[in-house]
């Protein structure tokens, strides 16, 4: 296994490799442009930024907040660099400022700006922040994670690739410690494994499939092949 | 009696003391660098920094949106550098308001950055850097220039490389590594500010004042650009320091949670599985995205 | 943009102090907790910082010779200064002191100074001719909340550690020689308060100060003595109300006292 905590300027691989996210390439070798974890294992080099602003990619669902209202529509704060506008003809209802929305990004332009469609607006509930890059983890393989985490806390949850999670009923204590801790520990081994040993048993669910067995000691080898295609998730640039 | 450069009286001779003032043997020989990063949470990076007496702060804002719109770069981020020391931080007091040194160390630590920093990913953006200094000793401008990297760093901003700087120059007949104020304030002392990406050696911040020999000169840089590279190794640690690549273990996860106990899901039917089939489904067409090359 | 403040934690905030409570879970009387460094900062006389709750604040005092004032020739002076440096919040903005800060350093200044505490005779070098002035001047490093009370502790407990310096016979500063401690015979502190939702509740987070519609300081002294008060914000206060935040101000400075004790 060759993770490394990396910082700006760290060399990735000293071989030409295929560029994966937050590298950049000198003279042959490829360096890292972020704090991060770096994985130069397979083809790809690249680096899981540990920190970071929200960059806007077209097709993630993002949590938007409405931050003004103008005559034409609604300047939404995406928690990014600039906020998105959206016309008031894209919603069924009149916004006020604070109203939280979910919408997907289907445009960003050279300045990052970002358009935004399918928008909805949401009634109640509230926001967990956190750190942009660390998103893809709390939502795992195929939303593994979520899944998990939903069910353990009998929480509505809407995760948003802009480091905000909205969330509404169910245990939400319990969920914001769970959010904190998968986010403190998202770059570290065994991850999942030890969410799924801390709920435990899950009663199963309407039309849901089999019961996950529940551990009670980590004496399970650490799988390997899931850790290295969960890790693949983490990109959400390619080679910039 | 020599009277020293600012009138102050010091007297030594370094090429027979074969030490220095505040008892450093070498005269290649930093002085003790703490650093910790993320100690300003609403700034986006941060980092404290204490190089022998010098202590200072360094706060990153952005990249945000570059206000007002006139100094809008339409192809790289701006950034500006905010470089002061409070009132208290020298032994006779500095008035509260910003001199001329403020602003020329401001401009030089702003351009210092610049190369390290991918600037061309952030279009109409500036990132703030703010560096306080609230105790000085000589080479305040290196310390913030070192701190501000750090918190560049910590921002998760892109860079090509972090930034180490020292002092370096020649007191009391020696060549010498990151002086302390009594050096400075040698009859014969030469002052070079010196800052540099430390993976190629790159130059980005230099300056000198003082009389010397071009052999001299040399000297002082290669100790400098050494200097340099050691200070990287702390600046690297310092970031480093808050991630530990370990396994979790289930211990750790319950202490961290406080074990309140999965909610009973059964009871707790908070979503239809409409609405949660809907998160899922967010889920999964984000995971299934393909991302667009700009 | 981490620490914008979303209108709906704004609307949380108020609707949770109409029921008594607040976000942090903390009781309406309950300051947050808090540490402070002394002297750390060699250059300075004295100097503190100070951490509440998240909210830090560098303070460090320079004595310095100057000439006494026409009208008291014979007592030194003390001056107050604060920033709310941009390091401390994406609000803060570089530049000549906005009108907020000048309101914190003047509140904090008025604190410290009208409850006679400082003896400014002792001060005097030279009746009519020279006199010690102590500048002390505090910096928000992060601000949450709440800059009058951290700066009024940073400032009491920079100034009651600060050293004089010893002055030779033509008035000047004899460097790193001194004649004695900085003394104040009483301990002013500030206690802020704020209204949201008709509440009243002590020592607000950045968050309560935006969802607040007013805002009032009183300065004590441990002789249950007020010696400063300051109300803020646009809204407004009853009597029974400021007579309420008078009592509880009393009150909280006496424990904040407490834990200062060790440093005093």
């Amino acid at each position: 296994m060759s993770k490394k905590v990396v910082v700006p300027g760290d060399l990735v691989s000293a071989e030409r490799k295929r560029l994966g996210s937050n590298v950049f390439v000198s003279d042959g070798k490829v360096y890292s442009k972020v704090l991060g974890i770096s994985d130069d294992e397979g083809e790809v080099a690249s680096v899981v930024a540990l920190e970071g602003k929200y960059n806007p990619q077209v097709q993630d669902t993002i949590v938007g907040v409405v931050g003004r209202v103008v005559f034409a529509g609604y300047g939404i704060n995406i928690n990014s660099y600039t906020e998105s506008f959206m016309p008031k003809s894209s919603f069924r209802e009149e916004l006020k400022v604070g109203d939280i929305i979910v919408a997907t990004i289907n445009y960003v332009n050279e300045l990052k700006e970002a358009d935004l469609e399918y928008a909805k607006k949401m009634y109640g509930g509230e926001i967990i922040e956190v750190t942009p890059v660390r998103t893809p983890r709390l939502i795992g393989k195929n939303g593994s994670m979520l899944e998990l985490i939903r069910r353990g806390t009998g929480t509505e949850i809407i995760i948003g690739k802009n480091g905000r999670v909205w969330t509404r009923g169910g245990n939400i204590p319990l969920l914001k410690k769970v959010v904190k801790f998968i986010e403190e520990n998202s770059y570290k081994s065994n991850l999942t494994n030890t969410i799924e040993a801390f709920f435990g048993v899950l009663p199963p669910e309407a039309g849901a499939a089999k019961d996950k067995k529940g551990t009670t000691e980590e004496s399970e080898v650490m799988d390997q092949a899931q850790e290295n295609e969960e890790s693949d998730r983490f990109n959400t640039t390619e080679g910039e | 009696m020599k009277m020293g450069k600012h009138g102050s009286e010091v007297v030594a001779d370094y090429s027979k003391d074969k030490k220095r003032m505040d008892g450093r043997k070498g005269m290649d020989e930093l002085r003790p660098i703490k650093i910790k990063v993320g100690v300003i949470p609403n700034a986006d990076g941060s980092a404290y920094l204490e190089w022998g007496q010098n202590k200072v702060y360094a706060a990153v804002y952005g990249p945000r949106e570059a206000l007002p719109k006139h100094s809008q770069n339409p192809y790289k981020s701006v950034i500006k550098v905010s470089y002061r020391m409070a009132t208290f931080s020298v032994p006779e007091r500095k008035q509260p308001r910003p001199n001329r040194r403020d602003s020329e160390i401001s401009k030089v630590l702003g351009e210092a950055l610049q190369k390290a920093v991918f600037v061309e990913n952030f279009p109409n953006t500036e990132i703030s850097v703010f560096v306080e200094v609230v105790d000085a000793n000589a080479g305040s401008r290196v310390a913030c220039l070192t701190a501000a990297s750090c918190a560049l760093a910590d921002a998760g901003i892109p860079m090509r490389d972090l930034v180490a700087a020292t002092g370096t120059g020649k007191a009391f007949n020696e060549i010498v590594l990151d002086l302390n104020k009594d050096e400075e304030d040698a009859p014969d002392a030469v002052d070079i500010p010196l800052g540099i990406l430390p993976q190629t050696g790159e130059i980005v911040l230099l300056q000198m004042d003082g009389v010397i020999t071009k052999e001299e000169f040399n000297k002082a840089l290669q100790m400098g650009i050494k200097g340099c590279k050691d200070i990287y190794k702390i600046q690297k640690s310092a970031l480093k320091a808050k991630y530990e690549l370990e396994e979790l273990k289930l211990d750790s996860a319950k202490k961290a949670i406080k074990e309140e106990g999965p909610s009973q899901a059964g009871e707790e039917k908070a979503a239809k599985p409409e609405k949660a089939e809907k998160a899922e489904k967010t889920t999964k067409k984000e995971d299934k995205a393909k991302k667009v090359k700009k | 943009m981490r620490n914008t403040v979303l209108e709906y934690e704004v609307t949380k905030t108020v609707e949770l102090a109409r029921l008594g409570k607040r976000t942090d879970g903390r009781g309406l009387e309950e300051m947050r907790e808090f540490t402070v460094e002394i002297n750390k900062y060699e250059n300075a006389e004295g100097s503190a910082r100070v951490l509440l709750g998240k909210t830090e604040v560098a303070a460090g005092v320079k004595i310095e010779v100057g000439k006494p004032y026409p009208d008291s020739p014979d007592e030194g002076a003390i001056s107050i200064g604060a920033e709310l440096l941009p390091l401390a919040h994406s609000e803060y903005e570089a530049g000549p002191p906005s009108m907020d800060e000048i309101e914190i350093a003047r509140v904090v200044d008025r604190g410290l100074r009208e409850s006679k505490s400082i003896d400014f005779s002792k001060l005097c070098i030279k009746e009519g001719e020279a006199i010690l002035v102590a500048y002390m001047d505090f910096y928000a490093i992060n601000s949450d909340g709440n800059m009058f009370d951290a700066g009024s502790i940073a400032g009491l407990v920079s100034l009651m550690n600060s050293k004089l310096p010893k002055v030779d016979e033509k008035n000047r500063i004899v460097k790193h020689e001194y004649t004695g401690k900085l003394q104040m015979t009483k301990q002013p502190l500030l206690s802020t308060f704020v209204k949201i939702g008709g509440k009243i509740m002590v020592d607000p987070t950045y968050l309560e100060e935006k969802a607040a519609e007013a805002r009032f300081s009183v300065a004590s002294t441990e002789d249950g003595k007020l010696c400063a008060m300051q109300k803020g914000m646009g809204g407004s206060f009853t009597v029974d109300e400021v007579n309420y935040m008078i009592e509880t101000g009393i009150k909280v400075a006496k424990e904040t006292r407490k834990k200062l004790a060790k440093f005093l």
